[in-house]
């Protein structure tokens, strides 16, 4: 497995795992009632800050691990796979962007629409990443 | 929407590393800089390289690109 693969799967599985911890903590199942904005910044913060380090750490371990492999540019294929997951990220974020701007504004507020709106952003990245991997472990012609 | 046409490129890339001292994929790899793992993916047929890059693979070996690259209709 290469080094960008091995960092394209660290990026997905800690994004999955942070911001479900995330949405999971914000669903009307386990928001305390009356929840203030200090508690949604806590806890956005802390998830954000939890995945930065471990996000971090690991990276630097694989770094190690790969050597000068690390330091060495992308090459074709592996710019290929690159595009590819964020061109059809694109169309999830862009879906996820108009369905928060466009539509929620006229039926909710507040931290509805920031949780929406970063769950646009996660699910794009998830399918980035995913599309990614996925082109790494099938192959992909390009 | 046009339907992709059947066929794939196959290459000989394993064999001409074999006569040439077994270069391995890390040291193909290196000389048309690309990774080992992409080299492997070249070979096994799960990536299609440019057409720069398959020209470079041909010069490595010394071959004209269609004694590495043909195609399987």
């Amino acid at each position: 497995m290469s080094f960008r693969e091995k960092i394209a799967w660290l990026s997905l599985v800690a994004m999955v795992v942070a911001y479900g911890v995330y949405f999971t903590l914000v669903s009307p199942a386990f928001l305390p009632k009356g929840a203030s904005t200090g508690y949604f910044l806590a806890l956005l913060g802390g998830i954000l800050a939890a995945q930065a380090v471990l996000v971090t750490i690991a990276s630097i371990v694989l770094a190690i691990q790969a050597g000068r492999d690390a330091n060495a540019p992308a090459d074709e294929r592996e710019r290929a796979i690159a595009r590819r997951g964020a061109a059809i990220a694109y169309f999830v974020l862009m879906v996820g962007i108009i369905a928060v701007g466009c539509v929620m504004p006229f039926s909710v507020s507040g931290w509805h629409i920031v949780n929406a709106a970063l769950l646009a952003l996660v699910a794009s990245e998830t399918v980035r990443y995913g599309v990614i991997v996925v082109s790494y472990r099938r192959g992909w012609h390009g | 929407m046009a339907k992709p046409l059947p066929g794939r490129v196959v290459n000989q890339i394993r064999l001409l590393r074999f006569m040439a001292n077994e270069m391995t994929q890390a040291e193909l790899g290196e000389r048309i800089g690309m990774t080992r793992q992409t080299v492997a993916a070249i070979e096994a047929g799960k990536y299609s390289p440019t057409l720069e890059a398959a020209f470079r693979i041909a010069q490595v070996f010394g071959k004209p690109l269609d004694e590495v690259f043909q195609w399987e209709g």
